[in-house]
Parts: C-alpha cells; sequence; structure tokens
C-alpha cells in the first residue's frame, strides 16, 4: 500500500531523511516511533504531499507521491500534528466541507459524515463551534475528518498529544477500530500506544530507520537483560560463590534489607537458562530463594538503546 | 473546478462568519456614504456620485490590505494549510477560489453602496452609464488589490506585515496613475519610463472605464494584473512544498 524507497529530505543544509526505505501492506497499523526530530513528521508530510522529497521516490497505492500526488491525496486521509482545524466553523459545516472537497459524492455525503460522527462519537457536538470544544473533542473532529471519505490509507501525526489519559484510551480505541479498515501510520511519543494498537513498529532516529518489525521481533532482538534474586544469606559467601558458578557474568547489589539482599546478575546476550541451577546452589548452602526474576526487555528498552544520546547531539549540532 | 468552488464556498461564508466582514463592511459603508452624502445635494446627483467614487479608490487602498492579509498567513499561524495542501485540490484551484471569494465579498459590499445613487436618482437626473461603468471599474480594481494582497499574504504567516507590505505596494502602484506625480516624474526620466510605470497603475484605467466607455484594453489590462500575482501566488504555494 506504500512504498517507500532511499527517501530524502533536506530543510537548508539540515538533513532530516537521509535515505529511508519502509512498506506497508495493506490492512497493517504502523507505528512511527522516534525521538523529536526524528524525522516522523517530515515522512508523514511528504507521504500526504504536504511537501516534496529532496531524494529518492515514495508511492501510496501505486501512485507517485510526486507525480500523481492528486491521486495519492484522493486515497488518504491526513490529521496532522497539533490537529489544526477552522476553529470559526461548526463541527457538522466542517466535515461537510471536507467531505466536499475530499470528493463524496453528493448522495453520499449525509451517511459518510454520520458515520465518521458516529465512529469518533461526536454526536454531542455536531452543532457547536469548533472553537467551543474541548482539546479531546478537537482531536475526534480532526479525526473525523481524516476518515469522512473513507480513505485506504490514513496517516495519524501524533494522534494522541496532549490528550488527558481518559481520552488516550478512547482515541485509542477508535484507532484501534479504524485498523480494522484502513492501512494506518501514526507516529507517537507513547511506547505504550503502540503496544497496544500496532502491528508493526518502525523506530526512526535522526533520519533513519534504526528498527523495523513487530513488537516480539523487536524485542526479542534486544539482549535479555538480567536475573534479579532476592537471597536470605551472607552477602560475602554468596558473592564468591556466585563468582565460581557464573564466571565472567557481572554481579551487583541492588538493595539491602535487614532480611535479605537483592542481586542483579547481568547474564549478558543468549545465555542459556540458569534459574535452576542459581535456586541448586542457594538450597544448597541452606540459604533462601524469596523470588527470582528474569528481566524482561520491554519495547521501552529497545527503544531507549537505539535512540539513546541522539538528544544530546542533536543539541549540539 | 469543483474543488474551486467548494474552496469559494468555504472562504465566502467563513467572511461571514468572523466579525471582521461586518467591522470591515460596516466602516467602508459608513465612511464612504458620509463622505458622499456631506457634498451637498445642491451639487446635483451627478456630482454626489463623482464625489463618491473619487473616494472608492483610496478607501479600497486601506480597507483591501486589511481584508486579504489573512488569506494564507492565516492559514499558515494556524496550520490549517497543511490540510488545505493535502486535499485532493491544485494550487491553481486554492489560489482561485480563495480570490474569487474576497472578491464576491468586496463585490457584495459595493452592491450595497447601489442605495446611493438609487437616492440621488429620486431626486434629480441621474446618467446611469457613467455610474454602471464606475462600478465595473470598482469591482476590477478591487479585484487586483485583492491578487496584491494575497501575494503578500502567502509569504508571511504574519497578518500585520502581510497588510503593511500590501499596503505600501498598492500605494506605490495608485500613486503611478497619478497625474500630478506623473508630471512631476516626467521632469526627470525619459518618456518611454513615465509609459510604462503610468501603464502598470490600475488607477489610470479605473478612470478610464468610470468614463463609461468600456475598452477591452482595459479589461485586459486588470485580467493580466490580477493572473501576474495569483499566478504568483500558486508559485509561492509551489515553492513552500520544495522547501518545508
Amino acid at each position: 500500500m506504500i512504498e517507500v524507497e532511499r527517501l530524502e529530505k533536506n530543510y537548508g543544509f539540515a538533513r532530516a531523511l537521509k535515505g529511508i526505505s519502509f512498506s506497508v501492506q495493506k490492512g497493517e497499523v504502523i507505528g512511527f516511533l522516534g525521538p523529536n526530530g526524528a524525522g516522523k513528521s517530515t515522512t508523514m508530510k511528504i507521504l500526504t504531499g504536504y511537501l516534496l522529497p529532496s531524494g529518492g521516490r515514495a508511492s501510496v497505492a501505486g501512485f507517485d507521491v510526486v507525480a500523481q500526488s492528486l491521486e495519492v491525496r484522493r486515497r488518504i486521509g491526513y490529521l496532522p500534528e497539533s490537529t489544526p482545524l477552522y476553529a470559526e466553523m461548526r463541527v457538522d459545516d466542517y466535515l461537510m466541507f471536507v467531505a466536499e472537497i475530499r470528493g463524496v459524492p453528493r448522495d453520499k455525503r449525509r451517511s459518510a459524515i454520520a458515520r465518521a460522527v458516529e465512529l469518533c462519537a461526536l454526536e454531542r457536538v455536531t452543532g457547536k463551534n469548533i472553537l467551543e470544544l474541548s482539546k479531546g473533542y478537537r482531536q475526534r473532529v480532526g479525526l473525523a475528518q481524516a476518515i469522512v471519505h473513507e480513505p485506504p490509507v490514513l496517516i495519524l501525526d501524533e494522534p494522541t498529544s496532549g490528550l488527558d489519559p481518559n481520552q488516550i484510551v478512547e482515541v485509542r480505541k477508535l484507532i484501534e477500530r479504524l485498523g480494522a479498515e484502513h492501512t494506518v501510520v501514526l507516529s507517537t511519543h507513547y511506547l505504550q500506544e503502540v503496544e497496544k494498537s500496532c502491528s508493526r513498529v518502525i523506530i526512526v532516529n535522526r533520519g533513519d530507520i534504526v528498527a523495523d518489525g513487530t513488537r516480539d521481533e523487536l524485542v526479542s532482538r534486544q539482549p535479555l537483560g538480567g536475573l534479579r534474586a532476592r537471597v536470605r544469606g551472607p552477602e560475602t559467601q554468596m558473592l564468591s560463590q556466585l563468582g565460581e558458578l557464573l564466571p565472567g557474568c557481572p554481579v551487583t547489589v541492588l538493595e539491602r534489607s535487614p532480611d535479605a539482599v537483592v542481586y542483579r546478575i547481568d547474564v549478558g546476550a543468549g545465555s542459556a537458562p540458569i534459574e535452576e541451577s542459581l535456586t541448586r546452589l542457594v538450597v544448597k548452602n541452606g540459604w533462601d530463594m524469596l523470588e527470582l526474576q528474569r528481566e524482561r526487555p520491554s519495547l521501552e528498552d529497545v527503544f531507549r538503546a537505539l535512540t539513546i544520546g541522539s538528544e544530546k547531539e542533536v543539541a549540539h549540532a | 473546478m469543483r474543488e474551486g468552488l467548494v474552496i469559494f464556498r468555504r472562504e465566502l461564508r467563513s467572511y461571514f462568519l468572523s466579525p471582521i466582514a461586518y467591522v470591515f463592511g460596516g466602516l467602508f459603508l459608513g465612511i464612504l456614504l458620509f463622505v458622499a452624502s456631506a457634498s451637498s445635494l445642491q451639487n446635483g446627483a451627478q456630482a454626489n456620485m463623482q464625489a463618491f467614487f473619487g473616494l472608492l479608490p483610496f478607501l479600497l487602498l486601506l480597507f483591501v490590505p486589511a481584508l486579504t492579509m489573512r488569506s494564507w498567513a492565516e492559514e499558515r499561524k494556524q496550520g490549517t494549510i497543511e490540510l488545505l495542501m493535502t486535499f485532493p485540490v491544485t494550487g491553481a484551484q486554492l489560489v482561485l477560489g480563495k480570490f474569487a471569494a474576497a472578491v464576491a465579498y468586496l463585490a457584495f459590499v459595493l452592491v450595497l453602496t447601489l442605495g446611493l445613487p438609487l437616492t440621488l436618482a429620486a431626486y434629480g437626473r441621474l446618467d446611469w452609464t457613467p455610474i454602471l461603468g464606475s462600478y465595473l471599474a470598482s469591482v476590477l480594481f478591487a479585484s487586483s488589490f485583492v491578487a496584491v494582497g494575497m501575494f503578500w499574504s502567502s509569504l508571511t504567516r504574519d497578518q500585520i506585515i502581510a497588510m503593511l507590505v500590501s499596503l505600501v505596494t498598492l500605494l506605490a502602484l495608485y500613486m503611478l496613475g497619478y497625474p500630478q506625480l506623473i508630471e512631476l516624474m516626467a521632469q526627470w526620466l525619459p518618456a518611454v519610463c513615465i509609459d510604462l510605470l503610468n501603464g502598470i497603475s490600475p488607477y489610470k484605467y479605473f478612470e478610464s472605464i468610470g468614463r463609461g466607455v468600456i475598452d477591452t484594453r482595459d479589461i485586459v489590462y486588470f485580467a493580466c494584473f490580477c493572473g501576474f500575482f495569483l499566478y504568483a501566488n500558486t508559485l509561492v504555494l509551489q515553492a513552500r512544498r520544495q522547501k518545508g
């Protein structure tokens, strides 16, 4: 549905996109993740025809975003960052305007608007001026205008930014429902959003794609973290025994309480399960294993590992 | 074409949804009618209309930049331009839709002033030919100002700057059609330059049509003038896509 090849964009001397490539299949919900200024919005602006790329090519539904821009724009619903709307218009008038300009046939406009209003739960505010709406409602009006013409592709730039937790949940549910009928590309800062509603994640950093895959794929590529053990027993002996059992694995003491010590054993990438031998060691010495836990790498770990330090360097640039 | 009409309708409606249409229209009509009726009825109906059309170009000069300063600058400031430019609409359709809406609004305000000649006609004999000619000239004149104002509005996100630069541009163009200034400049510049400068001033053509004689050359002039600035406007939009 979307093909992007070596896409580049320069703003003056700044290189916002350094030749990214990815593709999106029909029906996928893609989460675009990345720190601020990574190139998420730029990519979306090129896909929607708002900006022209400096190099490379991109196509949506088989149409080139530069040469066949109007065809591409007909097939896209777009929610730009910060949801710009004509504040002086009424919600229903605004949706009618979008339906008209998006080419919804005259006899289908009413039903198309009714569908968008229903999906976005806007029934109570259709007669109000956009100016009077809360941030949450404005966001939903923004989503309604993006879906009113039932586009095959939806591009949503930070659809939940600035919303309160309840509104975020609502918008997220809505996106999940939309994902059933549309191909969706959304960008976000919220990692939970990606975990909940996206079938695939693309992480961008400083104009490059640094990861592309399903959540589980990305997490499994991340080296396993460590093992946390809460043991009641003498600390020095425990440490020396651990050194014998697992040579080369750094051990740190995380916490000391009167009755137990929490150790973190950095088991490194791809190591065999060691929970059994560790438990046997503790039991053999007559100590008590109070807790044993494998640290699960989360998407957040993946994100941090791939993008850390970028802000510092951006600040220097 | 259809898309351009949708833009036109939204823009025109937007004028009437915001207070600007009423404040602008009220002030414009108030000043114009006050001055026109102040020159007493004894001067004769024809003289009164001359006072009216003498003031009109100057008022348009002041008011049109205030009307058009919003057209693109506001869209950019609010970010709505991003949606506008991602609708399946060409740049030319956007520009023409906005242009036509502003012209339609100004024409509407001018139609409201028809009350003046109608009243005057009740008191004395009125020659309608130059009056209708002047109305046509006023609409064309206002259109050329709208094209200039929109062009400057597309270059900035600051409405005030858009208004001031438009005002200066229009003032310069206006002055070039002013006979006294032309005579003054004739002492300094060769005749070719004078003809050229005088030739680009909309004011000259305004007067020409206002005499009630509609010359195709005058119409062509206004079409070219508007066309030039509107085309430049589409180029600015295109350049923005490139630059980001």
